[in-house]
């Protein structure tokens, strides 16, 4: 079986390495698309850092609003397990990504054996307009109460929450609001369940305000539940490289953060960058089109990218090989062994051998 | 490779005090002088003190709450000045390329992060194992986690609690076991808004005190080199000194090391209420032999505080400068709080820089007494050279002090403390002392037999340059840095224990983490080739 082409033609890895690299080294402004575990991501932001480009997470645009939580405001949060065994009252923020469901349904079978230890109970709040068909089916499981907001976005429903809650004068109302303002009362631990995936940075902002406001005589606090683990884990190892999380770019060999300028979609679609290497263990995924430059693939496909000038196919950590990976189920990385082993190279792995190509055929530090 | 450093005056209180004499290296390890052989690579270092490599033992460079941190603050980098060009990764911040870089620069080879939360060490040995150059070592936090204070709530043998540590520490990849503010982040959670050394934890019916004196004593059963390392209850309070002294006389023939005492040598004296209590804790314990302490100086400018003391940084919340900040109730033992805080050359600020020097200059013996600014909280590590600065020199304290508030200045016993700290104190402070603090019989001295880490500096009478900016750098023989510049990477190793873990407690954990968290026990472990480094990890050995 092939792992590797130019054009359409199957080639020897070494071959494709080759070819792969000489793109790399003529390429006056390289842009990276990340998707992979943590050793992908350290290999690959050392090569763009090696090159002088800029790198983004492919689900760049939803991880910019998670991290804007944090670099504009943050908040307090806790860990999903303190969240299981600690509080009795969990109120779901818009929608919470289908990854995260089965985690919240098996909470439902289980009651706090921390704090009040009462048995748990569940609100949703939500935007009626987008609520999505998996949202309320999570609802329908947990039984959650719905604090309903009949015309109002997202933030408007966290704006009047939370000046109910203040006994402030609102024009609107959210159904419900005296049995959360009970359960609030009972529950010693209430903690918000929200995404990435739940809204604008400004209603996460306005639900970290209520949450502080709840704080100033009690205690409560949040779960963050990413909208996608390998994008938060990207933006985690990135920090502790960079000090910067992404959309981060090496001009002037130096590493500057700004979500605008290193969005690598907008600098392909602008025609910004010569060159696109798409980095993508998650498979099925395919680069974003329209800005014709000539693209490098290293993804988990078993067949050439289309339009990619040179494909190399790798396994996904914790499928084909060992690896690290975040986990939202725990809040922090995790080793994950191969489900599946094979031998399909690992991303990080081919980075090395593309380093190693390049003139001056330094390893590199990852 | 045989290497000669020739003509140096050689600063070794381990091995005889200060010295001119040769230095003498081979593979990676110091050797007395070889007779009849010529080295293969010589340096001229006439006019240079040498010192071994100096340990940080407390700085916090790696971990969840240091990258949430970098997190938060992306505009903040720029605090953590001189950045050095062309060096990777070189503006970024204190980015693990830039820690490693930045301490090397200064001569440091061995540096600890003194809180990692067992749940989260995967994250942490990934960080410090991304930081180049120098050794890393962590220390495991207890004391606020269900299980701790469920063995002591339920009288279980101290056995129990021993394996309970020792799984930890070994599973972890600790050096050593920490303790913030104990039960304090559990207390929190309950909605208790201040905690002090006798005060209970809700639900567990143990005090503070309780937990301290009994992690304290299973790791010394253990025999844990470093003593049981505590972050006080009531940080950075006016009236805190009354609980570091009382945590003092706790100690009561036990090695204890108290954390950052800087943040504790608060009185509620004077017109602010704010006043130093520095001479009395210095009395305390210079009187006591037990307690060993780091100072956590306070350095002026903008900083971030990063805290697993969550309670405490809740209550931080309002001096935010900038105003974001992030808390965290984690798990067990994890959490805490990142609030950015600008140190300003005001009462409160210039108190706190006092309190820390007349710590330093008050208590009289270098071998318990260390180097510090519990980075980032008092400062950034890059600050040390100014530091080495005011203790060595008078003059440059008397300086910077008619720059600050003279009614806090007042207030202290700083002006009429004339002590200079010589070289051989500073190579005592930094290098000896802390390698015996933390059981590294490796390092810390230049004697034969020890690895090679070596730091060479240009004598000038700028102290603060000198430090800033080594001659010579070499780690486990490598020369690294030359003229205060990185010449070459290398990736160094993790020091830990490796208690044998006890069947039982395994078992127990399992079930425990199935059962409270309906999760295996593999989702908070790891195994070594996780770091994906070469061994990534060396051995130290416990005392018994």
């Amino acid at each position: 079986m092939s792992v590797a082409w130019v054009g359409s033609q199957p080639v020897s890895l070494m071959d494709a390495i080759q070819n792969a690299a000489k793109l790399l080294a003529s390429s006056r402004c390289p842009v990276f698309t990340l998707d992979t575990d943590v050793h992908g991501t350290r290999s690959a932001i050392a090569l763009a850092e090696r090159l002088g480009g800029a790198y983004d997470h492919a689900l760049g645009e939803t991880l910019a609003n998670e991290v804007s939580l944090f670099t504009d405001h943050g908040g307090m949060f806790t860990t999903p397990g303190e969240a299981r065994r600690r509080s009795s009252l969990i109120v779901l923020v818009g929608d919470i990504p289908a990854s995260h469901h089965d985690m919240l349904v098996t909470w439902a079978s289980t009651q706090p054996d921390l704090g009040d230890r009462q048995q748990r109970s569940w609100f949703h709040i939500n935007d009626s307009a987008t609520n999505s068909a998996d949202a309320s089916k999570l609802g329908r499981k947990l039984k959650a109460v719905s604090l309903g907001a009949e015309g109002l976005t997202l933030g408007g429903a966290l704006a009047v929450l939370r000046a109910q809650l203040q006994e402030r004068q609102v024009t609107s109302s959210l159904s419900n609001i005296d049995r959360l303002r009970k359960a609030l009362t009972k529950s010693q631990f209430p903690v918000f369940v929200f995404s990435g995936a739940s809204g604008e940075a400004a209603s996460l902002v306005m639900l970290q305000g209520l949450i502080a406001d709840l704080n100033r005589k009690g205690r409560a606090s949040s779960v963050f539940l990413p909208a996608d683990d390998d994008a938060w884990g990207t933006a985690l190892t990135s920090l502790w490289m960079t000090g910067f999380p992404p959309r981060t770019g090496f001009s002037n060999s130096l590493p500057s953060y700004d979500p605008v300028r290193w969005d690598i979609q907008r600098m392909i679609r602008d025609k910004e960058a010569d060159l696109h290497v798409w980095m993508s263990t998650r498979g099925g995924k395919t680069p974003p089109r329209g800005g014709r430059i000539a693209l490098i693939s290293l993804s988990k496909d078993e067949g050439p990218t289309a339009g990619a000038a040179v494909s190399i196919s790798v396994g996904k950590a914790g499928v084909d090989h060992d690896g690290v990976s975040y986990s939202s189920r725990v809040g922090t990385f995790r080793a994950v062994a191969a489900s599946a082993p094979s031998l399909l190279p690992s991303l990080s792995s081919i980075v090395q051998q593309l380093a190693e190509a390049l003139p001056g055929r330094r390893a590199l530090p990852c | 490779m045989l290497t000669r450093l020739v003509g140096g005056e050689v600063v070794d209180p381990v091995n005889g005090g200060t010295r001119q004499r040769d230095v003498w290296m081979r593979d990676g390890v110091l050797i007395d002088a070889p007779e009849g052989e010529a080295a293969e690579q010589t340096h001229d270092v006439s006019g240079c003190i040498v010192m071994a490599g100096a340990i940080d033992i407390h700085s916090h460079i790696g971990g969840g709450n240091v990258n949430t941190a970098r997190l938060l603050l992306p505009e903040h980098h720029a605090a953590h000045q001189p950045r050095p060009a062309n060096t990777p990764l070189s503006n970024a911040g204190w980015s693990t390329f830039q820690t490693g870089t930045l301490y090397a620069q200064m001569g440091f080879t061995t540096v600890v992060e003194p809180a990692m939360a067992p749940y989260t060490a995967l994250h942490t040995h990934l960080e410090l194992a991304d930081i180049p150059i120098i050794d890393k070592a962590t220390l495991a936090i207890l004391g606020n986690d269900d299980f701790t204070l469920s063995l002591l709530r339920n009288g279980k043998s101290s056995a129990m609690l021993d394996d309970y540590i020792a799984w930890v520490v070994g599973s972890t990849r600790a050096l050593g076991v920490k303790v913030i503010n104990a039960g304090a982040a559990a207390a929190f959670k309950e909605n208790v808004r201040s905690f002090s050394l006798d005060d209970v934890v809700p639900e567990y019916g143990v005090s503070s005190r309780k937990i301290v004196k009994s992690l304290q004593a299973s790791v010394s059963r253990l025999g844990i080199p470093h003593p049981l390392h505590v972050h006080a209850n009531n940080l950075g309070i006016a009236g805190s000194a009354d609980t570091a002294a009382d945590t003092i006389a706790a100690t009561e023939g036990v090695p204890l090391h108290l954390a950052h005492l800087q943040f504790y040598g608060y009185g509620t004296e004077g017109k602010r209420k704010f006043s130093s209590e520095a001479a009395r804790l210095a009395e305390l314990v210079n009187a006591n032999p037990d307690v060993t302490i780091d100072i956590g100086q306070v350095m002026f400018g903008q900083t971030v505080t990063i805290s697993s003391d969550v309670l405490r940084q809740f209550t931080a919340i309002g001096n935010a400068n900038p105003k974001k900040t992030v808390i965290m109730d984690g798990d067990g033992n994890g959490g805490g709080g990142i609030v950015p805080y600008r140190y300003k050359q005001d009462y409160y600020g210039s108190l706190q820089w006092a309190v820390g020097l007349e710590l330093f200059l008050l208590i009289t013996d270098p071998w318990r007494v260390f180097f510090t600014t519990d980075h980032p909280n008092g400062a950034p590590f890059t600050s040390y050279p100014e530091l080495f600065e005011l203790l060595m020199s008078s003059s440059a304290r008397d300086a910077k002090s008619a720059e600050l508030n003279a009614t806090a200045l007042e207030l202290t016993t700083l002006a009429s403390v004339r002590r200079e700290y010589n070289f051989e104190e500073i190579a005592i402070m930094t290098r000896a002392a802390p390698a015996k603090l933390l059981g590294l019989k490796d390092r810390g001295h230049l004697g034969a037999g020890a690895i090679a880490d070596v730091a060479v500096y240009r004598k000038g009478k700028d102290i603060a340059k000198m430090f800033r900016e080594a001659a010579l750098v070499f780690k486990n023989g490598d020369l690294v840095v030359k003229n205060g510049k990185v010449t070459h990477y290398r990736w160094g190793k993790t020091l830990r224990l490796n208690p044998p873990p006890d069947k039982a407690m395994v078992k127990r954990m399992k079930d425990y983490h199935e059962e409270r968290y309906g999760l295996s026990l593999d989702w908070f472990t790891f195994p070594d080739s996780a770091i994906q480094r070469d061994a990534p990890f060396a051995e130290v050995s416990c005392n018994n």
